[in-house]
Formats: C-alpha cells, sequence, structure tokens
C-alpha cells in the first residue's frame, strides 16, 4: 500500500465524507421522492411487500436507498484513483 | 519522505494535501473567546438548540405543533396539515432554503457556518462542556499529552458520559419530531421503545456525538458540499473575514504600548492568538482560504489584542476585497439583485400553492386479484378508492363515474363521510355490459364532489378492464 500513501489522492476524511455522508443525503433526498408518491401500505395491493409498518417499510427503504447510494460513490472514489499509480506518483518522492 | 527542496516547487496547495496525507491529523484546541461576535454566537447556539429541543414540546389545536407523522402520512406544521400530495411544496420550500443561502453568501459570506450551521451550533456545546470538564487550551493539550493516570481517566470518563448523555437527549429529540414528543418519553421510560424508535435514537445520537465530538472541522473541511462551491457565490464585494496586510505588516513582537512606526514594524504583534482561537486550526493572515467559516473568533481575539495594546480594532475584521484595496463596497449587484428576484418569485409561488391546495384529494387503486369478472352477464371491476379530507372539519362526498355507456356504480355509502383529516377507504365496483366495451381497456373518470361546496371537486382516471372484445 505504499504506492496509496505516495500519490495524491484525498485524505481518508475525505473519501470517507465523500461515500458515507454524500451518498446520505441523497438517498434521505430518495426515500422522500419516493415514499410521497409511493405509500407502502398501497404497494402490498400491487407487489408482494412484506407485512411491515410505515416506519420499519420507510426506514428500511431509506437504508436500502442508502446502499445503493454508497455503493455507487465508493465505486465513483474508487474510480478517482488513478489507474496507473505509477506515473501518478510524483517524481520526487 | 518529502524532501524540503520540493516544498519550494510545488503549489502551497499540493503540499498541504501531502501534509494530511502523510501526518496524522493536528487536533485542535480551540481557545476560547470572548467579545460581540462570540456573543452573537452563543445567542444563535441558544435560539437554535432552545427551538430544536423545546419545539416537539408545543402544543397546537390537540397535537404536537410541529410533528411528522411519517406512519400517518402527514405532517403538521402549526395550523397548516401537509400530505404527500404537497410534495411540490417541500419541493419550493428546499429551493427556498437553497436560494436564501446563495442570497446570503453572496452579501454577507459564510454567515450560515459561522452562527447558524446546526455542525457549528452543536460542536459550540461540545466545546463548551470539554471547556467546562476539561479546562481551557492549555490545560486540554497537557491532559491529553499526560500519560494515563486516575485523574486524566475520571475527567476524559466524565466528558464522555456528558456527551453521550446530550447525544442520546439529541437522538430523542430528533425522533420526537416523528413519533409525539409526550408518548415517546413515556415509552423510552417504559423501556417499550419500538425498534426502529431505538434505531434511529441511537443513529442520530451517535451522528451528533461523532461530528460535533470526534469530526468536528473535519466535516466542514472534507464532507461539507456548500464549504466547497460556497466561493462561487462570493465578488469583490462579500462581506469576509480579513486581516489588514497592509496595516498589519511586517508583523513582530514589541513590547505592549510601543508605537508601531518606531520601531518599524505594522500592527501584527504576531501573538497567534488568532490562530489559536480558530476552530478550523488556520491561520487568517495567510488570506481567505475555503476552511474559513467565518466564525470571527479571530476578529473578536484581535480587537481584544490590539485594545490591549492601545491600537485601533479591526486589524482583522468583516470587510470586503473592495475595501481591503480602498475602493468602495457596493450592495446592490447584479447577482444580489439575481437572486433576490429569484428569492421572490419562489416565495411567491410557494405562498400562493400553499394557500391554493385542493382541500379533497382521491387515489384510486385497482384490485390487482382479478383484471375483471362476470356477474349476471355484466362485466365487473373492484377499485378501492381513498378519499382524503384534507380540510380540518367531516364532510360528505357524492362519488360519480363515467366513461362507458350504462357504466354502474355499486358499494359506495351515500353520501360518504370522511373526518377532518383523515383518509377513508372506500371498495367500489363499477359495472358494464359486454357490448358497450369498444376496447380491453377503458379509461373511466370518478369525479368526487363534497357536498357542502360545489367547487370542491376533483376528478381521478381509473382503467376499466375486460374481456377481449
Amino acid at each position: 500500500m505504499e504506492f496509496l500513501a505516495k500519490t495524491r489522492w484525498m485524505p481518508v476524511p475525505q473519501r470517507f465524507g465523500a461515500v458515507i455522508w454524500l451518498s446520505f443525503m441523497t438517498a434521505g433526498a430518495a426515500t422522500g421522492v419516493f415514499f410521497s408518491i409511493l405509500d407502502p401500505d398501497d404497494l402490498r395491493h400491487c407487489v408482494p411487500f412484506p407485512e411491515v409498518s410505515r416506519t420499519a417499510a420507510y426506514s428500511i427503504g431509506f437504508l436500502l436507498f442508502w446502499l445503493l447510494t454508497a455503493a455507487s460513490a465508493l465505486l465513483a472514489v474508487t474510480f478517482t484513483y488513478p489507474a496507473n499509480p505509477d506515473a501518478a506518483i510524483d517524481p520526487d518522492d | 519522505m518529502t524532501e524540503p527542496t520540493r516544498a519550494s516547487a510545488t503549489t502551497a496547495n499540493s503540499s498541504e494535501i501531502d501534509q494530511s496525507l502523510y501526518e496524522q491529523r493536528q487536533k485542535i484546541y480551540p481557545r476560547e473567546v470572548h467579545g460581540t461576535f462570540a456573543a452573537l454566537r452563543v445567542a444563535a447556539v441558544l435560539v437554535l438548540l432552545g427551538l430544536f429541543y423545546g419545539v416537539p414540546w408545543l402544543r397546537w389545536d390537540g397535537h404536537q405543533a410541529v410533528l411528522f407523522d411519517l406512519p400517518a402520512r402527514k405532517f403538521y406544521i402549526f395550523g397548516l396539515t401537509f400530505w404527500p400530495q404537497d410534495f411540490l411544496l417541500l419541493t419550493l420550500l428546499m429551493m427556498l432554503a437553497a436560494l436564501s443561502l446563495f442570497f446570503f453568501t453572496a452579501l454577507a459570506g459564510r454567515v450560515w457556518c459561522g452562527y447558524a450551521c446546526p455542525q457549528t451550533v452543536w460542536t459550540e456545546v461540545f466545546l463548551w462542556m470539554e471547556r467546562h470538564i476539561e479546562g481551557s487550551r492549555q490545560q486540554r493539550q497537557k491532559l491529553d499529552q499526560a500519560p494515563w493516570s486516575a485523574r486524566k481517566l475520571r475527567i476524559k470518563a466524565t466528558k464522555q458520559l456528558v456527551w453521550i448523555t446530550f447525544s442520546l437527549l439529541t437522538g430523542f429529540t430528533f425522533v420526537a419530531f416523528f413519533t409525539p414528543a409526550q408518548t415517546l418519553l413515556a415509552k423510552t421510560l417504559a423501556f417499550e421503545l419500538g425498534p426502529w424508535e431505538t434505531f434511529w435514537m441511537l443513529f442520530y445520537a451517535f451522528a451528533t456525538y461523532g461530528n460535533a465530538g470526534f469530526l468536528r472541522e473535519q466535516v466542514c473541511k472534507y464532507m461539507c458540499p456548500y464549504a466547497r462551491f460556497q466561493s462561487a457565490m462570493f465578488d469583490n464585494d462579500t462581506l469576509i473575514v480579513s486581516y489588514d496586510k497592509a496595516r498589519g505588516e511586517p508583523r513582530g513582537s514589541r513590547r505592549s504600548g510601543v508605537a508601531p512606526q518606531s520601531v518599524g514594524l505594522g500592527d501584527c504583534i504576531n501573538c497567534t492568538m488568532c490562530v489559536q482561537v480558530c476552530p478550523t486550526g488556520i491561520d487568517i493572515r495567510d488570506g481567505l482560504q475555503y476552511e474559513c467559516i467565518s466564525c470571527s473568533a479571530c476578529v473578536d481575539v484581535c480587537d481584544d489584542v490590539m485594545q490591549k495594546m492601545n491600537y485601533p480594532p479591526g486589524l482583522i475584521r468583516y470587510t470586503t476585497q473592495h475595501a481591503l484595496e480602498g475602493k468602495p463596497s457596493r450592495i446592490l449587484r447584479p447577482r444580489i439583485v439575481i437572486y433576490s428576484a429569484l428569492l421572490a418569485s419562489v416565495a411567491g409561488l410557494f405562498l400562493y400553492l400553499l394557500f391554493d391546495r385542493s382541500p379533497l384529494a382521491l387515489d384510486i387503486i385497482r384490485d390487482r386479484n382479478q383484471l375483471y369478472r362476470e356477474r349476471g352477464g355484466l362485466i365487473e371491476n373492484v377499485y378501492t378508492l381513498k378519499v382524503l379530507n384534507l380540510s380540518e372539519q367531516p364532510r360528505r362526498f357524492a362519488i360519480t363515474a363515467a366513461g362507458i355507456p350504462g357504466l354502474g356504480l355499486l358499494g359506495a355509502e351515500d353520501p360518504i363521510v370522511v373526518a377532518g383529516g383523515a383518509v377513508q377507504e372506500v371498495p367500489m365496483v363499477l359495472s358494464a355490459s359486454e357490448s358497450a366495451l369498444e376496447a380491453r381497456s377503458t379509461t373511466v373518470r370518478f369525479t368526487l364532489r363534497a357536498l357542502d361546496d360545489d367547487a370542491a371537486t376533483i376528478t381521478e382516471d381509473a382503467k376499466f378492464l375486460g374481456p377481449l372484445p
């Protein structure tokens, strides 16, 4: 992992923020839009949907959205890492 | 490791990135500040936290004044009730908040960051507790460097206990915006909280503790999107916290009361107080930096120092780039005019839609178990109608359906009575003769009409399915 330290990449707290926090916000927005259009109690009429309270449905919905957005943020952050670390290493190091 | 020679060859920015990669984060011990802006921030903290912790206990018309009743899909905000149908209003409200942020940033810089951001507000409280338990900046630094002892353990444990208790109280209050506060308190005391209430309480408590106790300035530096784009709203007339280089340099120490000119120095005595009080650990004398949250702690502390030295205050002050360059500052600029115009139009639209909301709503759900059924030679479709009475009084409604010649409507009690602010589910059957159907799927239109007000009418379309013609 030596090259990780030598490559000018973002600091750990920034990576953490980019993955966890930004995905939290987008997941929150997605949950708001999704459940203001769809009532979990109505979903049961259309698709097999577990017998849970609305609070549980919202919470699980949010966590699933978060999982999705965090996964994409994690991939995005990983992809900001130089594809060719050797070339990205500062020549003076 | 990096050689000192290359630091000069690279920009200040990249050497800073190197530092954060190579070095552990330096813990920041902000020194306590007193002064005008500190008092202003304390006042803001008290008002905002007072609102946050107090509002769930307010009552209004027999319900909690501010309650986001997610299980019932209703938001109460004092006299107003919001439904999922009002989603557009929420979107407009978000736009209003964003535009206000832009407007105030263009006008007065990062006032949001310095006085109103929850990150600042809760960090201030956590720091206040830390200061009372661990002592001043020097005492805290000394304590952290000291080896573990019974005294250090006792002090650190006390701080953690107070922080965790406060975080849990914060988590409780957060959930109290969604579950009525009094019910929640009773359930908490009886250890009867639901799994999700418990989860969100702990989640929010953990987030408070992590952000205000542990991460602090790193949230502003690395996690906040606003910190990254706020500079786009800045221009040369935006209020910023700035060090007056022309007046301060060359900096240097001197005895108190010495006139700067007599020793060939500027007004800055290089006491580094401005660095010691900074919650993000920067040196304001290096110029405008994105880490600066405009908390003006350095303004307060520098004014104190200037007073002690018998120099005029304002070496570090709220000013604008133009003022620093000796040019006049303007308040009315194109961007201010544009932001205000946008703000006014969105606010106008929001208020118009708010007071123009329909007092009733209708949702139609088709029975999915069967496409259609045949009974007595007629084709029948089964629906569930959700009649929403968005007014506060009980109301009586009549329902009709049209779209197919000879369409029959069965099952609805007449009239449909719905209590104030309630949803009534009405099972309903439409029937039509097969010969009247021209296609497999026909659109039928339901009309819901309030019996006490002819203007209160709403229509909703649904599909009527039949066999292949």
